[in-house]
Order: structure tokens, then C-alpha cells, then sequence
């Protein structure tokens, strides 16, 4: 394994994750939700004072590994992932709690969901926050917290893509469905900015709620999902005309961060940090048809959905703990014990091989 | 009591409300891009060589949160298609303020203002703001004479009234169980009335608490020869002193020279809520000046995008973030944030999106904060500061945080109402009646 040392902007050579690679690789053939019916899902969780990962079998909803990330609790603090296209790689952004300076903890991480283990890494200075891969798996993108910077890697040689210009504070990022576009969210600007990830151009800067933390696409690419802290919203943004449409009141003290929407597209699971719950909102009316808040851990950041719609998982970085919810019943079914601030989650996926 | 400026409260109220309700009849679509560059007027103290370090840290903290402040909404309103600017003036006195301000406005073309280092600042800002129908900030002033009977339309209070900092003050020191409180007044008009809000709240509030005793000391004159056994004498497990910054550490060393080991704080003047002041009290009164004080911004705070400022600020500046810094920025933030979002330079337009109950602010505390609609006070969390006992190699680490106020993670229970726990109410206050 090899890694960089370049900062953003420069050219970097070849860095990233031949093992990670080949499994990425096996797995562009499948699409994030086309995973086999035999297939079994592994749930990560970023523990961000535990400078860790914990990692859950959904079959028993326990936890079966736990996968160190630094040896600097406390100083170092992995937060936000993301999924490869075939579910079979976490990748993983890392920095520390120092903003002001560029260390070498800031990267981003790539661990084989099959074997646990870290299989690569890419330099990203500046703080990465979150991650977002594209439909083809070929390019990772990252939010730079601190240097106000969406940049996307090319996810086999490291190579840098691109680096923009975003808000201050940036946080969220997506890739669409049909990979075009990327959107950055900003959270001490209240933006939004899309990126053209074909011309590798920033197209727009859009204004949304206050404190905008988590950006998602509906499953069809039709409208991205902004969730505002401040706020307490969820802006509604077309796709097509790159407005925003809409805005879904969560109430002030919601303070929402991660949103996952449904593999059927109909819902939005929506994690309330401020009130320890999860808001569902229906797709087609924007209106919240249910707030879950009986058992919920404290304060929910992360929040992931199972490929079959059953389960939702959420993090919760004040009880160190994961909720599972049943989206049959919209109740917590269980409450599973992890690493210090679970700060985000998402599913990987062992192949019945 | 100025009538005519509570009648303009009022009337101003009417007409946010009005152009308030058109501003948020607008689709979410709408994206308003601002046509004529957005300047703002900042009012600073000076920095003076010759003044205590407490308050140079006060004036210089200021310039710096300017600084910062315009670096990044420059380039935040660029980003949006829009130019913004920061007009600076300093001050020294009310007049000057006064004459800086008109000057602002008339020259420079600020739609708005920022400043009220001190009380007296704050007062005259304000009462020509309101004549000349432009919003002003007031970051400094914590009189709560400015937000009841000497209140004005277009004043706006980011700084916590003394109401809120006494309550907080309160609610800390109550819930830890100090139950005598000994008092420290210099016999001014606006310490007088510091004590006065004391003895309402803990009446009101915060039962179980008896002020067993209070004493009267001259501004800048020596500390009486028998305070400390006057506090002995009243059983006193708590001294609070409401006097000014220099006064606070006379008080503080006298008690610490006579080995009074027992928890006394002061009020929270800008200059007290200092590294500086941190440091002074550290070395005059080492076992009592380093026991806890209420502040509005803490540098080490990290939760909330607070760890973000106050890194980008230390970054930029290669020192702690204070409370004055913090104030101008948010002044800045706010101010641009109700034009941007209210769409309009315009007087009337940025006051109403300032005022309404729905426009809410983040400054960086964890929780959207808006302004009171009967006093123009912006409601926030304030903070809990031990300083440190011991040397430090960084000033940086001269106070750790210890406390929120109120704690703002009580999921089940409103926003608005926590942090109305801490200051005047709608039935107490006076404002345009």
C-alpha cells in the first residue's frame, strides 16, 4: 500500500488501495442496491472519539469487530464514509481535531468489508469530512472541512480530480445517480454548490436552510435532500432546474444531520440530533408521517437503511450507541452498544460467494 | 422614559411584521441576489498601548473579529454574485460614536451598524439609530436600561443583557449549592441595578438562596479594611462582585492577600471575559481569582462549528478567540444573513427579518438563536469558564470550559423557552410601554 503526501491542488501519483481496488473492481457490475438475497450486511459505525470503527452483523445485530483506526483517541477522529458501488469497501475520512492544522491524519481510509481490515489510503488535506463515491466507482469525493473545498480523487491511482471552491465549513457531499453532478453542502454559508463532475466545474452556489449538514438524492436523481441543523429543515432541491423547491419543517430544536431515503424511494429517514429521534417523511408529500422517539439513543448524527427497507440503523454520539429501528412498526427493536461518538454509519455487504 | 422612541418600538414592530410577512411569502426558489454593494459599519474602541491588557484585548478583539468576519462573507456573498464590504471607524467616547456613525451612513453608505463596546456607546448608537432609521448591533453594551426603558426601534442586543448574565450566574451557583450570597456593589446607577435584577431573580427563580449581606465600595477607591470580616460575620459561602473589570481584581486580590479561600466571582464586563483579564487574575488573586466566570464565548469550546471558528480565528490570528471577537462576527453574520435572506438593504426590511420570531441565527452555540420580540435581545447560551490555577505555556489554555447555560441538549423541551430561562421577560420588561 502506498500513500501520497502531496496536498490538494498538486499532482499525486499512484496511491490508492490495490486491494481495495480488485474488490471494487469485482463489484462495478452491481448496482448499491442490487445486492444478492444471500448476501449478508455488515454495519459500520465511525466512532469519533473512539478513533474506531464498530462493526455490526445484521443477522444478530451485534457487534463482531471493532477495527482501530488511530491509536490517538481523542486526537485523531474518523467521521463521515461511504460505500463502494458493490457494497464490498468502507471507505473511511479521517482528520483530527485540530482545524487550523494539516496533519497527516487527514485522509480518507479504505476497509475490505469481507476481512475488516484496512486495504488503503488516500491523502486529502484539509480536513475531510464526508465522503460520496460515484455510480461507476471510479472517483471518491470529499468534503474539506477546513479549507472550504469539495475535491474529488480518482479512486484507483489517488490522482486528484479536481478541488473546489465551496462554502465555509464544508460538509456534506453527493454524487447523483447518473454521476453528473456533485453537491457540497457549506455549513457556515447556508449553501449548497454543484459541481459539473463531467466539465469538473462548479455550475452554482445555492442558498438552503440554515446550517446545512447532509446532502442526499432521492433513488431516481430527481430532487437532492439538504438537511439544515439550524434550521431544523430539509431542503428540496430540483435536479433538473438546480432550485429549491421546497423546504420540510423538522421544528427548530430537530437539529437534523444524516438522511437516507428508502430503496423504494418513498420515504426519508431523517436523524434529529436535538430530539433523539428519527423523522420519516413521505417523498411524494414532503410531510412528516412519523417521528420515532421511544428508545432512541442520544443524539442520532448517522443514520443507514438496509438494501431490503427493514431495518434502519442510526448512530448516536451521546450514548455511543447504534438504534434499530423496524420500518414496519417505526419502532427501535434493539439498542447495541458501540465505540465512543458514533458519529455516522453505513451498510457493507459480504458477498455469498 | 423616552415615550416617543417606544412608541417608534412599537410602530416599528408593525411594519417588520408587515414587510416581514411579504419577505416570507416568497417561494423557496427565490434566491434573492442583493444588486447595490452591502456595507456595513463597524465602530470599534481603539486600541490604547497605555490601557490595561484586558482592554486593549477587547479593541483588538474586535478589529480581529472584523477581520475574520469580512475575509469570509466577502467571499461568501462573491460566491452568491454579490459584493459585500466592512466600513471601520473607532471611538472613544458616545459623541465620537455618534459622529462616526452619521459619517458611515452619510459618506460610506452602511445599511447598518455594529458597536456598543460600553454602555454609554451602546446608549448613544442606539438613540441615533433609531433617528435615523438604521439597525444597529449592539455588541458590548449589557445595561438592561437599553432593552427596557431606554430601548430603541432599530437597536438590536447580540450582547447577553445583564439580566441574562446574572441569571446565569444564578442558576449555576444555585444548582452548586451556595446559599449565602455576599454583595459587591460600587453604588452605581447600573451596578445598583445589577443587584436589583439579583434579588428578583433569586426571589422568583431560584428559591433557597438568601443574600445575607451587601456592601458598598467607590469605584476605583480602596477596598474596605473590614469586607472580609463582614463576609466571615454573615456566613457567606458566595461573593459576587458587581463592579467593573479594574475594581473586580482589587476586590479579589484584597480577599486573596487575606486568605479567603471560598467561590467569588464578578459580573462579566467585556474586558473580565479576556485571556488578559484571565491572566491578571491568575496572578494577583491565585486561589480565588482563578475560581469560575460567566462568559459569552469560550475559545476552547468545540462543539456546534465553535471548534471550526475558534480554529480558523487562532489560525489567522495565533491567538484565543475572546468574547469581543466572537460579538463582531456574529454582528457581521447577522447583519448580512437578514439582508441576504430578507432580500433588501433596506432599513425597514433588515429590521423586520432581524425581529421576526421565525429568522433564526446560528451563532455557533449549537442551537438556533432569534431576537426577543419585546426587546430586541438575541437569546443564547452563555458559558461557564474555570481559569486556570496553575501556569500555562499558551493563553490559550488560561480557562477550560465547564459549564453550558442553560444546557441546550434537554430534548423534550422548546428552544426558545430554555433560553428564555436567562434574562428579562415579556412580563417583566418595560420596553415600549
Amino acid at each position: 500500500m502506498t500513500s501520497t503526501s502531496g496536498r490538494i491542488g498538486r499532482p499525486r501519483g499512484p496511491a490508492l488501495i490495490a486491494v481495495a481496488g480488485a474488490v471494487l473492481g469485482a463489484g462495478l457490475l452491481m448496482s448499491s442496491t442490487a445486492y444478492a438475497q444471500a448476501d449478508s450486511y455488515r454495519i459500520y459505525v465511525a466512532n469519533e472519539y473512539g478513533a474506531n470503527i464498530s462493526v455490526i452483523d445484521t443477522n444478530t445485530d451485534t457487534v463482531i469487530a471493532e477495527i482501530p483506526i488511530s491509536g490517538r483517541p481523542g486526537d485523531v477522529r474518523p467521521r463521515g464514509m461511504a460505500v463502494s458501488p458493490d457494497g464490498r469497501t468502507i471507505y473511511v475520512s479521517i482528520s483530527d481535531f485540530n482545524p487550523q492544522f494539516e496533519t497527516p491524519e487527514d485522509k480518507i481510509v479504505a476497509i475490505d468489508v469481507l476481512t475488516n481490515e484496512i486495504v488503503g489510503e488516500l491523502r486529502a488535506g484539509g480536513n475531510p469530512e464526508r465522503l460520496a463515491i460515484n455510480p461507476a466507482g471510479t472517483q471518491i469525493w470529499a468534503s474539506l472541512e477546513a479549507i472550504a473545498q469539495g475535491a474529488g480523487y480518482d479512486i484507483n491511482t489517488g490522482a486528484l480530480i479536481g478541488s473546489f471552491r465551496v462554502g465555509v465549513e464544508a460538509e456534506g457531499v453527493a454524487v447523483s445517480p447518473d454521476g453528473r453532478w456533485v453537491y457540497v453542502t457549506a455549513e457556515a454559508t447556508h449553501t449548497t454548490t454543484i459541481i459539473d463532475a463531467v466539465n469538473l466545474v462548479v455550475v452554482k452556489h445555492l442558498l438552503v436552510g440554515n446550517r446545512p449538514r447532509v446532502v442526499v438524492f432521492s433513488t431516481d436523481g430527481a430532487y437532492a435532500y439538504v438537511t439544515a441543523e439550524i434550521g431544523g429543515t430539509v431542503s428540496v432541491i430540483d435536479t433538473e432546474t438546480q432550485l429549491v423547491v421546497g423546504t420540510i419543517n423538522l421544528g427548530l430544536d430537530s437539529r437534523p444531520v444524516e438522511v437516507v431515503t428508502s430503496p423504494d424511494g418513498s420515504r426519508l429517514y431523517v436523524a434529529g440530533g436535538g430530539t433523539s429521534a428519527v423523522y420519516v417523511i413521505d417523498t411524494a408529500t414532503n410531510e412528516v408521517i412519523a417521528t420515532i422517539r421511544e428508545q432512541m439513543g442520544r443524539r442520532p448524527w448517522g443514520i443507514t437503511i438496509t438494501p431490503d427497507g427493514s431495518k434502519v440503523y442510526t448512530a448516536n454520539g451521546l450514548s455511543d450507541s447504534v438504534s434499530v429501528i423496524d420500518t414496519q412498526c417505526l419502532c427501535v427493536v434493539d439498542n447495541i452498544a458501540v465505540g465512543r461518538g458514533a458519529h455516522s454509519v453505513v451498510l457493507g455487504v459480504v458477498p455469498n460467494e | 422614559m423616552d415615550h416617543s422612541s417606544n412608541k417608534a418600538f412599537r410602530a416599528a414592530g408593525l411594519v417588520a411584521g408587515v414587510v416581514l410577512s411579504m419577505a416570507i411569502a416568497l417561494p423557496a426558489a427565490a434566491q434573492m441576489i442583493i444588486a447595490e454593494p452591502m456595507r456595513i459599519g463597524v465602530i470599534m474602541p481603539p486600541v490604547d498601548p497605555a490601557a490595561p491588557a484586558w482592554e486593549q484585548s477587547v479593541a483588538r478583539g474586535a478589529a480581529q473579529g472584523a477581520l475574520i468576519a469580512e475575509d469570509e462573507f466577502v467571499f461568501n456573498a462573491e460566491m452568491l454574485g454579490m459584493q459585500m464590504s466592512l466600513v471601520r471607524a473607532t471611538a472613544t467616547t458616545a459623541e465620537e460614536a455618534v459622529a462616526a456613525a452619521t459619517q458611515l451612513v452619510e459618506q460610506d453608505g452602511v445599511y447598518a451598524i455594529i458597536g456598543g463596546y460600553d454602555n454609554t456607546q451602546a446608549a448613544a448608537i442606539g438613540a441615533w439609530a433609531e433617528e435615523a432609521n438604521i439597525p444597529f448591533v449592539n455588541v458590548g453594551g449589557a445595561s438592561d436600561s437599553l432593552r427596557n426603558d431606554a430601548c430603541h426601534a432599530t437597536t438590536f442586543h447580540l450582547e447577553p443583557s445583564a439580566a441574562m448574565y446574572i441569571d446565569a450566574i444564578a442558576g449555576w451557583y444555585v444548582r452548586a449549592g451556595f446559599r449565602r450570597w455576599y454583595v459587591v456593589t460600587d453604588g452605581s446607577e447600573e451596578s445598583l441595578a445589577q443587584q436589583a435584577h439579583l434579588t428578583q431573580t433569586l426571589q422568583e427563580r431560584h428559591f433557597g438562596i438568601r443574600q445575607v449581606a451587601q456592601q458598598t465600595m467607590a469605584p476605583g477607591g480602596p477596598v474596605p479594611d473590614n469586607l472580609v470580616s463582614e463576609i466571615a460575620r454573615n456566613n457567606a459561602d458566595f461573593v459576587l462582585i458587581l463592579m467593573g473589570a479594574a475594581d473586580q481584581l482589587a476586590v479579589m486580590t484584597a480577599l486573596d492577600q487575606a486568605g479567603v479561600d471560598m467561590q467569588v466571582t464578578g459580573f462579566p464586563y467585556p474586558e473580565t471575559q479576556t485571556r488578559a483579564y484571565f491572566v491578571a487574575m491568575q496572578a494577583a488573586a491565585p486561589t480565588i481569582g482563578t475560581n469560575n466566570r460567566v462568559t459569552t464565548w469560550e475559545a476552547t469550546l468545540d462543539a456546534y462549528g465553535a471548534r471550526e471558528m475558534n480554529a480558523r480565528y487562532r489560525q489567522q490570528f495565533r491567538e484565543p478567540m475572546d468574547a469581543s471577537a466572537w460579538a463582531t462576527y456574529q454582528a457581521v453574520k447577522i447583519l448580512y444573513e437578514a439582508a441576504f435572506f430578507g432580500g433588501s438593504l433596506d432599513p425597514a426590511a433588515v429590521v423586520a427579518f432581524m425581529a421576526a420570531p421565525t429568522s433564526v441565527f446560528d451563532v455557533y452555540k449549537g442551537i438556533g438563536t432569534s431576537f426577543r420580540p419585546w426587546d430586541r435581545q438575541l437569546r443564547q447560551t452563555l458559558f461557564l469558564d474555570k481559569i486556570s490555577d496553575e501556569p500555562v505555556p499558551d493563553t490559550f489554555n488560561m480557562a477550560i470550559l465547564v459549564g453550558e447555560l442553560p444546557a441546550i441538549y434537554m430534548a423534550g423541551t422548546d428552544p426558545v423557552e430554555r433560553l428564555d430561562q436567562l434574562g428579562t421577560t415579556a412580563a417583566q420588561s418595560t420596553c415600549g410601554r
